[in-house]
């Protein structure tokens, strides 16, 4: 796992530590039952009080020692294992937010949260874990091992037979039980889904009375998932027993031939103890492996959805860096310009775009759903890459200069609006974090949303719910506005940013650019021709594809599909 | 979730290896010790819902009886062990040198006979349990999932899916899961507990008494860790819990993020509530790490006390070293129970937590039941009126307020005005999605509650501004008001329905999977299959609620077509926000504040200058303005 090595560095060496403690406890463990023996082979049956108080004092002192290096065990392998998993989360989160939007399709939005939170967790756990118990299984195994064949090298054949058999035992049940746990998910996947899909569509269920349907996909879900977990449980319920009868036959054994032993003078009782003692302990630390090898499994999947992230590039290269701004201030440039999500040229979703945006044009783009509007001007601020073609924003060719610096001049207002938790205050800020309150309200009173703010009880200070939750569709669209253009931005985009504003308002809006920034550039999508008929220019596109572009009037005389869209709106009598 | 739930299942079958096995107590303490981590959820009503839960587990008795007795059996022959081997060790000792071989031959077939009988015990119980816990799930699933279908669709409306959903899974899971668990744990424990320490005062009653005191040490310890360690983690909750929302929001907005350049700003945003939390999360670990160690000591210390003082007693020959070694034993048994005690009993609470949250559902006022006499309403003419309606989904803030009309068989009514003026509601009456609070609603003349709920809604298309469509085939999801439907009948509705060109142009047609929701189709796409979908179900009223809205114009007039299609001798009820959809409308509702405010066909409202019109020409404002 060369991913770990950028944090093997930096906390290789506590690890070691962390390790080298849980040897000390080790240790200690081991010697114990040894001290015990001693004091019951010589103390007690050599009627020896004075040593059997020496052992016993001998005994809490070793335990002490085994306590104190846990204790000091546990705060580093704490320390470490938190501290890597809150540095891995972050890298994790820097990578997530440096990534292009391109990348980031990769993956569904939800499980890239999951990677963030659980999947960390998990090998946050394992780490932990392997300082904790995945050397001590190994070590006490061994140390038991040799400890034992110390009392006893003849009966440390029994454990020849007993421990292999509890090895295998362990490999099998974790080989074959694994995959049970699998269907087992899998099926309880299913199970859920069939839930989600009910609770989502209880409308579409009751409108059409389709209960008995339903109810009958649902129990045979449950019942597929009942056969798969009560053959998993039984599966496993077969080892544990197993693994115990093996290690008691043990036991047993160790007494019938130690008691041999014993009657030939070649051991004592107190070692029988210890043996079985030794014994027991390397089960226990058989199945502290067995429980390490889970975690790995589990870890490994995490891990490996960690890497996918990491594993990304960002495509997007650049080598210019403009150091003062260009010239021309606000003009875009579109040079046949052709792109697809995808990568194949025939699936592109804007075909050879030819446009010019002049600085203080209102541009207007409409076209049905999925004519590729919301793909063109993501293109702009450079969320994606064209396929070909190029997009110049103040002469610049985008794909040769930093995004930010052109995120830097453009403000965006997407069709969904989103807002985070904060106060409305918080949000405008975003657009520019040092804005007075002046500006703000400005920006506000552009956005015909100052009204409805200080309506408000608590103004400009009241809390926005996680997602907006408390304002309507159309006051969180013109929080929205306010928020871009607080930035004062030489580029505005309005990516059908006012279809729950009402149609007067949106007039005011549009008309409030006009008047407080007159060099302003300004891209509106819109679905309401009303929206655009008065627009400098507007952009009618079909397929992907520019098959109109003029001002209203002219468009009505030349094109087609904006005729038939204006019809549709407006009705043929106006 | 998922793999929380995998993670859950595992541990649970570790736990059962390992809480079968007596001589390997670490491990699962150590593992329940995670478990139980999370801030404990204490039942409203421990014993009324353990009363409750007894009708689902009774009807296991039989399983349950032959557990117990397995359990009960298995707990006494585990008792036994450390005594046979404390016994063996003394045959061993007995006079140094020379072992009685008859003797420990006798007591060796003892150990194992009990070794083989206790592990088939074991086996057994794993067996049955297995069985019958998952019989239980599955029954009580059977049951909440088929109480879902009898809950009005307000129910659905108040509570979060996701919520819904954790009931579903996790609750139920748990219920049967720790309840299981923990009850037969506690029983074997208990017999644990009382089994050894009568076993040690036979042995030894001073020992006992020494060992006793290390075990109240034990528990004080625990005790003062958990109370420390509990605070600690329900704050390692809440600065998660704002971690992971930040998560989300900066995850799901991300393109926002980058368009305002905030990526540092997030960044720095993220690096504190993550610091915040390691800081929190080590504190937590570092203190419920320290209960392992200092338990082992104790323990530990115990034992080295009982090696010294046993060894005294051994020495004055007050007893042997066998007593000794089971001593050991039993003490060892003895406390491992008693330290998961506490735990078990949490287990257990949070079970039955998770079992009243279930019941919490099956509680849930269903559907009212159809009337006694219900009649069957097939085929109604589609005469609809409404009687003086008023109605609020809570009591205290009244949606509509006295709404009388009437639409004409036949005829199309359509219902405008701003959002959350009532327009939904209407229709939620009309279907009996909800039953008015006063007045009353007839469909050709008869009180709608008279009718049998199921014929009533059958009679209905409703298509919805979000076209819901589920997993299956293209096929399937149009086939679903009508599942006996043949091929031809559902290419005929495609048709109608303008669906079948684009279905025609996927590589699968009809047969194309679609995804949860249908995600990998269009918007447009989805409410012409939908669209297909109600006009397969022949229904005679038709309700249009937003059904155009989130489609654009030109798509919207070819889905028009195929409304007005279905609509001709249908009587039909249109909701919209584009004036434009609805002119052509019999009947136009002009609706405010959850009152009819205005009445009338398009002409006659323009006519009239009232609340339309102004709706109506402030959409043109702009057209004139411009003069186009």
């Amino acid at each position: 796992m060369n991913f770990f090595s950028r944090y093997t560095g930096k906390y290789g060496k506590k690890f070691f530590l962390a390790v080298f403690f849980v040897m000390c406890e080790t240790v200690c463990d081991l010697i114990l039952p040894a001290i015990m023996a001693q004091i019951i082979d010589v103390g007690i049956a050599g009627k020896n009080m004075e040593y059997v108080l020496l052992k016993g004092g001998f005994m809490l002192f070793i335990t002490a020692l085994g306590a104190i290096a846990a204790s000091f065990r546990n705060i580093i392998s704490s320390t470490v294992s938190q501290k890597f998993g809150t540095e891995l989360r972050l890298d994790l989160y820097k990578k997530i937010q440096t990534l292009s939007l391109e990348n980031i399709e990769h993956f569904d939005r939800a499980s890239l949260v999951t990677r963030l939170t659980n999947d960390v967790t998990q090998i946050q756990t394992l780490v932990n874990g392997l300082m904790r118990i995945f050397i001590k299984g190994p070590f006490l195994c061994i140390g038991s091992l040799i400890m034992a064949i110390q009392l006893n090298a003849k009966l440390t054949l029994i454990l020849a037979v007993v421990i292999p058999i509890v090895g295998i035992l362990i490999l099998i049940n974790m080989k074959f039980g694994f995959p049970f746990f699998i269907k087992v998910q899998q099926v309880l996947d299913q199970l859920n889904s069939v839930m989600r899909e009910y609770l989502s569509g209880v409308r579409v269920v009751k409108a059409f009375n389709r209960f008995d349907y339903e109810v009958e996909k649902f129990n045979k879900a449950n019942q597929e998932l009942q056969l798969k977990s009560v053959k998993a449980m039984r599966m496993i319920s077969v080892f544990g027993p197993g693994i115990m009868l093996t290690v008691n036959f043990g036991i047993a054994a160790v007494l019938w031939f130690g008691g041999k032993y014993v009657h030939l003078g070649e051991m004592q009782a107190g070692h029988i103890i210890a043996f079985i003692n030794y014994m027991t302990q390397m089960l226990f630390s058989l199945l502290l492996i067995s429980m390490v090898f889970n975690m790995f499994v589990r870890a490994k999947a995490s891990t490996e959805r960690i890497i996918e992230v990491f594993a990304q590039e960002n495509k997007m290269k650049w080598d210019l860096y403009p150091s003062e701004m260009a010239a021309i201030k606000g003009r875009i440039d579109f040079q046949n310009v052709y792109f697809s999500y995808g990568k194949m040229k025939e699936e592109a979703v804007v075909k050879n775009v030819t446009m010019t945006c002049m600085p203080g044009e209102r541009v207007g783009i409409i076209g049905s759903t999925g004519s590729g509007k919301s793909s063109l001007i993501q293109l702009i601020p450079r969320f994606y890459d064209v396929t070909s073609g190029s997009i110049k924003v103040d002469g610049e060719d985008v794909k040769e200069i930093n995004p930010k610096w052109i995120r830097e001049k453009i403000g965006i207002v997407p069709q969904k609006s989103i807002l985070f938790t904060g106060t409305i205050m918080d949000n405008i800020k975003w657009g520019k974090e040092n804005a007075t309150v002046e500006e703000i309200e400005t920006a506000a009173r552009i956005a015909q949303a100052h009204d409805f703010i200080i309506a408000l009880p608590e103004g400009y200070q009241t809390k926005v719910g996680q997602g907006g939750v408390n304002f309507s569709g159309g006051q969180k669209q013109r929080l929205a506005i306010a928020r871009a253009f607080v930035k004062r931005p030489e580029i505005l985009i309005l990516d059908d940013a006012t279809s729950a504003v009402d149609v007067l308002t949106e007039e005011k809006i549009k008309e409030a650019f006009k008047q407080y920034a007159k060099n302003l550039t300004c891209l509106i999508i819109a679905q309401r021709i009303i929206s655009v008929m008065d627009l400098d220019k507007i952009i009618v596109l079909d397929q992907g594809e520019i098959v109109g572009i003029g001002k209203h009037s002219e468009l009505m005389e030349s094109c087609e599909i904006y005729r038939e869209i204006f019809y549709s709106q407006v009705g043929k009598e106006m | 979730m998922s793999q929380k739930d995998e993670q859950k299942t595992e541990g649970k079958s570790q736990e059962r290896n390992s809480s079968n096995s007596d001589n390997v107590g670490g491990i699962r303490r150590s593992l329940s010790g995670r478990r139980g981590r999370g801030p404990i959820v204490k039942p409203k009503n421990f014993l009324a819902t353990f009363k409750r839960l007894w009708y689902y587990i009774g009807k296991e008795k039989n399983v349950l009886a032959y557990i117990l007795l397995f359990l009960i059996v298995e707990s006494f022959l585990t008792l036994l062990g450390p005594y046979l081997i404390g016994l063996s060790i003394d045959t061993i000792s007995a006079s140094n040198g020379f072992v009685d071989f008859s003797a420990l031959e006798i007591v060796v077939m003892a150990l194992i006979f009990v070794y083989v009988t206790s592990g088939i015990l074991t086996f057994l119980q794993g067996w049955l349990m297995a069985g019958m816990s998952q019989r239980i799930i599955t029954d009580m699933r059977r049951v909440l999932f088929k109480k879902l279908q009898s809950l009005p669709v307000a129910f659905f409306d108040i509570h979060p899916h996701g919520e819904l959903m954790s009931r579903l899974s996790n609750d139920i899971d748990n219920v049967s899961g720790t309840i299981s668990q923990s009850t037969t744990q506690l029983l074997s424990g208990s017999i644990m507990i009382i089994g050894s320490l009568t076993m040690m005062m036979v042995l030894s009653p001073f020992l006992t008494v020494v060992n006793l005191l290390t075990a109240c040490l034990v528990i004080l310890l625990a005790r003062v860790i958990a109370n420390k360690t509990s605070k600690l983690f329900k704050e390692q909750q809440a600065e998660l819990g704002r971690l992971n929302s930040h998560i989300e929001e900066t995850i799901s907005g991300i393109q926002i993020v980058k368009a305002f350049n905030r990526e540092d700003k997030v960044i720095a945003a993220f690096d504190d509530v993550n610091m915040k939390l390691c800081e929190v999360g080590l504190k937590a670990q570092i203190w419920s790490g320290f209960l392992m160690p200092l338990m082992n000591v104790i323990n530990n210390f115990g034992i080295a006390l009982i090696a010294i003082i046993g060894g005294i007693l051994a020495i004055k020959s007050i007893i042997t070293i066998g007593v000794i070694a089971s001593f050991l034993s039993y003490s060892r048994q003895f406390a491992r129970p008693l330290n998961d005690l506490a735990n078990i009993f949490n287990l257990l609470q949070s079970g039955i937590a998770g079992a009243e949250r279930v019941f919490e559902i099956l509680d849930e006022q269903e559907e009212t039941a159809d009337l006694p006499n219900a009649m069957i309403l097939n085929n109604p003419k589609g005469h609809v009126v409404f009687e003086n309606v008023s109605f609020g989904y809570r009591p205290d803030v009244s949606v509509l307020k006295n709404v009388s009309f009437l639409s004409a068989e036949g005829s199309s009514t359509a219902l405008v005005g701003p959002t959350g003026a009532g327009k939904t509601t209407i229709v939620n009456l009309v279907t009996r999605f909800y039953d008015v609070t006063n007045g009353r609603i007839l469909i050709d003349g008869i009180d709608v509650r008279e009718y049998t709920r199921d014929s009533l809604r059958r009679c209905f298309g409703i298509v919805l501004q979000d076209a819901y469509l589920f997993s299956g085939t293209i096929r399937e999801n149009i086939k679903y008001g009508k599942p006996d439907a043949t091929d031809e009948e559902v290419e005929n509705a495609a048709i109608m329905a303008n669906a079948h060109r684009f279905i025609s142009m996927l590589p699968k047609q009809y047969e194309t999977q679609l995804s949860e929701n249908g995600a990998n189709l269009s918007q447009g796409q989805r409410q012409l299959l939908a669209i297909a979908r109600v006009i397969l179900s022949k229904p005679s009223i038709l309700i249009l609620d937003e059904a155009t809205s989130s489609i654009d114009t030109r798509t919207e007039i070819h889905i028009q077509d195929a409304l007005l299609k279905i609509m001709q001798g249908h009587t039909s009820f249109i909701i919209a926000h584009r004036l434009n959809t609805i002119r052509g409308a019999n009947n136009i509702l002009v609706i405010d504040h959850g009152e009819i405010v205005e009445e009338g066909n398009h002409d006659f409202l323009i006519h009239n200058e009232g609340v339309y019109y102004q709706m109506f020409f402030d959409q043109f404002k702009i057209l004139r303005e411009y003069k186009v």
